[in-house]
C-alpha cells in the first residue's frame, strides 16, 4: 500500500559502484532521458504557449505526466542499448566468483548495475507499476503483467517469473548475492501460482515449484528447490504442510477454523525453525556450562 | 542470580512507578526540518531559476522551428546544458543538506552529547528531548541522500555529519537506522532491508537503550540482518540472510552465521546453504590470512565455474523434469487451517487503473499549475526588469514547499472524492472471499487498495513525509498524531492504532491475506501504548492489549490475540515475559558472546541529565 521510507527498496539493483568511474553510464543516462522530456515540453510551448495560455496551462499537468514516461522509455532504450555493448565485451554468466576488484565478472556486474540504476529508479518513484514490469522485461527478466512484484525487492537478470506470482512486503528475490570474499550469481526460477509472503529471502538458484507458498520471515539457500503445491516455512524453508488452498468452496470452512492454541503452533514452529542438527549435546555438558556462566557473572559482579 | 536481580529491584520501585508521556517537541522538530528545507534550496534554487529565465526560456522556447533549435547555437548550448544544470542543482541542494545538518547537529551535541547508556523513556528530561531532536533531525537528509539519485552520497553525508563513521569501500544497501552511532569498517556489503539500530526503544514507558555499533572490517550482510544497539561484529563475518542478534552480541568473525538470534555456521553447512565447494572455502581462508594467495583462490573459482558450466550444458540436453509427487493424502481440518502468514499484495494490477490516477494527477496538477502561474506572471521579462524577479526568486523554496502540498491535498481530497462514490456502490466488508475476478469483493478491494496507493504514496514521499498520517486518517484509517507509523507498511483500513502506538522500521501490518484462492480481511486492532517491534509481520485479525510489546522479527497469526501487558517474541509471537519495563533496573546491561555461547552481565551508568540520575539508583 504505502511506501515506509524504509520498507520498499527503491531501486532493484545492488549500489555497488567497484570504480567510480562507472558512474558516467548513469550521468548519460540522466542526460538523455531529461533531454528528451526538454524537447516535448518544447513541441508543446511552441504549440499552445503563445496561442492559447490558459489551454496551456490547463494541460500541463498531464504534459509533465507524458514527460516523465518519456523520459523513463528513453532511459530504458539507451540503457538497454549500453547493456547490449557492455555484454559484447564480456556476457554475464552465472557462478561463484570473487569479490575483489580484480575479478572480471565482479565488475561487469558492478557495471551493469549501474547502468540499470537511473532506469528503474525512476520508473519506480512512480506510483503506477506498469512501467516497473518494462524495465524488467527489456532487461532481461522473464515475466508478466499479472505478477504483483513491487513491494519487494527483486533482481533484474537470472530470474524468470511465471503468471500470477505475489512477492510479499519487503521480500527479496535475489539471482547475485554477496557473501563475504565471494559473489554468487545463480539463476532464479519461479513458478505460476507462487505466493512468498512477507520479509522473505529468495536466495540465488532456487526453484520455487507451481502453486507453492513460502510462509512470512523464511528464507531459502542457494540452489534450493522447493516442490510444487507445498507451503514452506523456517530459515532455512522445510516442508510444512500441503497446499490445499486451491480448492473450490471453502469459504464457510475457513471462516469457521482458526488456530486455537498458539503455544503449541509455537513448539510446531520451533522444530521447524529452530532444528540443530549439528550439535547434540548432553545434559550433563549443558547443565555443566551454565555453572560456569553463573560462576562468570557472579565473578563479573563482584567486580564492578 | 540474575533474577534475583531482577527481583530486588522491583521490591524496591514497586510503590512509584513512573508513568509519564514523553514530549514531542514540535517546534523544534519543524524548526530544524524547515531550516534545512529552504537553506538546502535556496541557492540551487536562484541557480536554477536565472538559468531557466536568462537563457532556457528566450533561447530555446523563443525558438521556433525544431532545425534551427539544433543548428543555432546559442539554443542548442542552452538546451544540452539544461540536465547539467539540474543534475547540479540537484547535487547542490544535497550537499547543502548536508552541511546545514552537520551545523545543527554540531549544536545538539554541544547541548546535551551522545553518550552510550540506556536513556528512561517514562520520565521527562532533557537527554531524552535532544535524543528526540536528533533523531529527527536525520530523517530528512537520510531519506533524501539513500533514497535519492545519488545513493552513493550517503557514506559522504553520515562521516560529514559526524553521526556515524563508515569506512571507505563500503556499500550499504537501502535500509534504516545505520544513520547515527555507528561504526563501520572498511570494504563492506551491508545487504537491503538490513537494520542496524544504535537506539532501541522497548516499551512506551520503557527504557531507550543506545549504544555505538561496531562492524568491523570486510563484513558482508546478506539481506534482513538485525541488529540492536551495543552489538560488535568482528572482521570478515558474513552472516546469511535473516541472521540477526539483539542487545549486545559480540561475534568475533572470520567465520559465516546464521540463524535467529544469530550463530557459528560449520563447513557442511557453508556447503549446503552456499553451494561453494570445500576446496574453495579452504582457498578462501588462505586468502584471507595472506592476500598474496589471491591467483589461487582465483584459480580454483575459475575452474569450477568452468566445470559448473559443463554439467549444466550436458544435463540441458539428458535430464527430463521427474516429478514424482508424494501420494495425495486425504485432506483433514489441521490442512485447512490458517496457521501461517503470506502477504496482502495484490496480485493483478491492470492498466484500467489509469482511470482514477489520470484525473487525480491531472486535477491535482492544474492548481499546482495554477499557482505557479500567479507566482510567475510578470509584465516584464527578467531581462528588462531584473528587480520584479528578485522576491520570486528568493521565495522559491517557500513555492516548492506550499506547490508539493498543495498537490498533496487536492490528491487526497479528490481520492476521497472518489473511494466515498465506490463505496456507496460497494461497502468494504470483514470476511473470507474468493480472490478470482468476477469476485465482487475482491475487485472492490483491488480497487479501493490501488486507489487509495497514490495519495499514500505521495504524502510518503513528500518533503515532510510525517504527514502520511493526514492520509491514512482521511483514507479510513483510525489512529492519532501521537502514533508513529512512519516506517512500516500498513494496509488502510479495518486497522485501528490507539494512543502513542509505535510501529518499528519496516514492520508490515495487514488487515487482509491472500492465500491460495481465498481473501481475508479481518480487522487488526493495536490498542494504546503498544510497541510493536522492527520487521515484524502482523497478520489479519491480530488484536494487542495495552501497553503490549511485540519484539522484533516476530509475526503474529491469524487472528491472534495478544494479552495485555505483556512482551512477546517468536514466529508466531508467544508470551516472554510481563511488561515491566518502567519499574527495571537501568544500570546493568547484558553482553552475549556469539561465539562463546557466554552470557555476562556489566554496569553501566544510566543516560540522563545529572539532577535526575539520583532518582534511578
Amino acid at each position: 500500500m504505502s511506501v515506509p521510507a524504509s520498507l520498499r527498496c527503491g531501486p532493484f539493483t545492488p549500489s555497488v559502484l567497484v570504480k567510480k568511474r562507472y558512474i558516467i553510464f548513469y550521468i548519460a543516462l540522466i542526460w538523455v532521458s531529461f533531454f528528451a522530456a526538454l524537447l516535448e515540453l518544447w513541441v508543446y510551448w511552441q504549440f499552445l504557449y503563445d496561442w492559447k495560455p490558459i489551454h496551456f496551462w490547463i494541460f500541463i499537468p498531464l504534459v509533465f505526466f507524458l514527460m516523465y514516461v518519456t523520459a523513463v522509455l528513453v532511459s530504458i532504450v539507451f540503457a538497454r542499448f549500453l547493456l547490449i555493448m557492455v555484454n559484447i565485451f564480456h556476457k554475464p554468466r552465472t557462478g561463484i566468483f570473487l569479490r575483489h576488484p580484480s575479478d572480471r565478472d565482479y565488475r561487469y556486474w558492478s557495471i551493469r548495475n549501474t547502468i540499470k540504476r537511473w532506469p528503474i529508479w525512476l520508473s519506480h518513484k512512480f506510483p503506477f507499476p506498469f512501467l516497473d514490469n518494462i524495465c524488467f522485461k527489456m532487461f532481461g527478466v522473464k515475466t508478466t503483467f499479472s505478477n504483483s512484484l513491487f513491494e519487494g525487492w527483486i533482481d533484474t537478470e537470472f530470474i524468470d517469473i511465471g503468471k500470477k506470482v505475489v512477492i510479499g512486503q519487503a521480500s527479496i528475490i535475489q539471482s547475485a548475492i554477496i557473501m563475504g570474499n565471494f559473489l554468487i550469481i545463480k539463476k532464479t526460477i519461479i513458478d505460476d501460482h507462487v505466493k512468498v509472503g512477507a520479509h522473505c529471502v529468495v536466495m540465488p538458484g532456487t526453484h520455487i515449484g507451481e502453486k507453492s507458498i513460502l510462509g512470512a520471515g523464511s528464507f531459502t539457500t542457494v540452489d534450493q528447490k522447493l516442490e510444487s503445491g507445498w507451503i514452506y516455512i523456517g530459515t532455512p524453508a522445510k516442508k510444512y504442510k500441503r497446499n490445499r488452498f486451491f480448492e473450490d468452496n471453502l469459504e464457510e470452512k475457513l471462516e469457521s477454523l482458526q488456530v486455537v492454541d498458539v503455544d503449541e503452533l509455537r513448539m510446531k514452529y520451533e522444530e521447524i525453525f529452530f532444528m540443530r542438527d549439528d550439535k547434540h549435546v548432553s545434559l550433563r555438558e549443558r547443565l555443566k556450562k551454565q555453572k560456569e556462566i553463573f560462576k562468570d557473572e557472579k565473578r563479573r559482579l563482584k567486580e564492578g | 542470580m540474575v533474577v534475583e536481580i531482577e527481583e530486588n529491584c522491583r521490591e524496591k520501585e514497586i510503590e512509584e512507578v513512573l508513568k509519564e508521556e514523553v514530549d514531542l517537541q514540535f517546534h523544534w522538530y519543524l524548526f530544524s526540518f524547515f531550516l534545512i528545507y529552504f537553506g538546502s534550496f535556496l541557492i540551487p534554487g536562484i541557480i536554477f531559476m536565472l538559468y531557466y529565465q536568462i537563457f532556457f526560456i528566450p533561447n530555446v522556447m523563443g525558438t521556433k522551428t525544431i532545425i534551427s533549435l539544433f543548428t543555432e547555437l546559442r539554443p542548442l548550448i542552452s538546451l544540452i546544458l539544461m540536465p547539467f544544470i539540474i543534475i547540479s542543482c540537484y547535487v547542490l541542494h544535497l550537499f547543502f543538506i548536508a552541511i546545514i545538518t552537520r551545523r545543527l547537529w554540531a549544536i545538539t551535541e554541544k547541548k546535551s552529547p551522545t553518550v552510550d547508556g540506556i536513556i528512561p523513556r517514562n520520565v521527562r528530561s532533557r537527554t531524552l528531548n535532544y535524543y528526540h531532536i536528533r533523531s529527527f533531525m536525520i530523517k530528512y537528509p537520510k531519506y533524501l541522500f539513500t533514497k535519492g539519485a545519488f545513493p552513493w552520497l550517503a557514506n559522504w553525508c553520515f562521516n560529514l555529519l559526524k553521526s556515524s563513521k563508515i569506512g571507505k569501500g563500503t556499500t550499504i544497501e537501502e535500509q534504516v537506522c545505520a544513520d547515527k552511532n555507528i561504526d563501520i569498517g572498511e570494504n563492506c556489503y551491508i545487504g537491503v532491508n538490513s537494520v542496524l539500530t544504535s537506539h532501541l526503544v522497548d516499551g512506551i514507558f520503557g527504557n531507550i537503550s543506545y549504544f555505538k555499533i561496531n562492524i568491523g572490517d570486510n563484513v558482508t550482510f546478506a539481506g534482513l540482518n538485525n541488529f540492536a544497539s551495543g552489538c560488535k561484529i568482528g572482521s570478515n563475518s558474513s552472516l546469511l540472510p535473516w541472521a540477526s542478534g539483539g542487545k549486545h552480541y559480540t561475534v568475533t568473525g572470520d567465520n559465516f552465521y546464521s540463524g535467529l538470534p544469530l550463530r557459528k555456521i560449520f563447513k557442511k553447512k557453508i556447503n549446503e546453504y552456499l553451494g561453494i565447494p570445500q576446496n574453495i572455502i579452504a582457498e578462501e581462508k588462505k586468502f584471507r590470512k595472506d592476500p598474496n594467495n589471491l591467483q589461487d583462490l582465483k584459480k580454483a573459482l575459475e575452474e569450477y565455474n568452468d566445470k559448473k558450466l559443463k554439467i549444466i550444458e550436458k544435463s540441458d540436453t539428458n535430464v527430463e523434469e521427474i516429478n514424482d509427487p508424494e501420494p495425495e493424502t486425504p485432506s483433514s481440518n489441521a490442512d485447512f487451517v490458517l496457521d501461517f502468514t503470506t502477504s496482502s499484495a495484490i496480485s493483478h494490477v491492470g492498466i484500467k487503473f489509469l482511470i482514477f490516477y489520470i484525473p487525480i494527477i491531472w486535477l491535482s496538477g492544474i492548481l499546482v499549475s495554477c499557482f505557479w502561474y500567479e507566482w510567475t506572471k510578470h509584465e516584464l521579462s527578467i531581462q528588462n526588469d531584473p528587480m520584479s524577479w528578485v522576491p520570486t526568486i528568493i521565495f522559491l523554496p517557500i513555492v516548492l514547499f506550499v506547490m508539493n502540498f498543495i498537490f498533496i491535498f487536492g490528491c487526497l481530497f479528490i481520492t476521497k472524492l472518489f473511494l466515498i462514490i465506490i463505496n456507496m456502490i460497494h461497502k468494504p466488508k470483514e470476511g473470507v472471499f474468493k480472490a478470482e475476478v468476477g469476485n465482487n469483493d475482491f475487485e472492490f478491494w483491488c480497487l479501493r487498495t490501488e486507489l487509495k496507493k497514490l495519495p499514500i504514496y505521495i504524502t510518503r514521499n513528500s518533503p515532510l513525509p510525517y504527514i502520511d498520517v493526514w492520509a491514512f486518517r482521511w483514507l479510513g484509517l483510525s489512529m492519532g498524531f501521537s502514533a508513529h507509523l512512519n516506517d512500516a507498511w500498513c494496509d488502510t483500513e479495518f486497522v485501528e492504532l490507539g494512543r502513542r502506538v509505535m510501529v518499528g522500521q519496516g514492520a508490515v501490518i495487514m488487515s487482509s491475506m491472500v492465500v491460495g484462492k481465498y481473501l481475508f480481511i479481518k480487522k487488526v486492532i493495536l490498542d494504546d501504548y503498544v510497541v510493536v517491534g522492527g520487521q515484524d509481520t502482523i497478520a489479519p485479525g491480530t488484536i494487542i492489549g495495552t501497553d503490549s510489546v511485540i519484539g522484533a522479527l516476530s509475526t503474529t497469526n491469524y487472528g491472534q490475540v495478544l494479552e495485555d501487558g505483556w512482551i512477546y517474541f517468536g514466529i508466531p509471537g508467544v508470551k516472554l515475559k510481563e511488561n515491566r519495563y518502567s519499574e527495571s533496573k537501568r544500570e546493568f546491561i547484558r553482553k552475549v558472546d556469539v561465539d562463546d555461547d557466554k552470557k555476562y552481565e556489566i554496569k553501566h551508568d544510566v543516560n540522563i541529565d545529572d539532577d535526575k540520575k539520583e532518582r534511578f539508583k
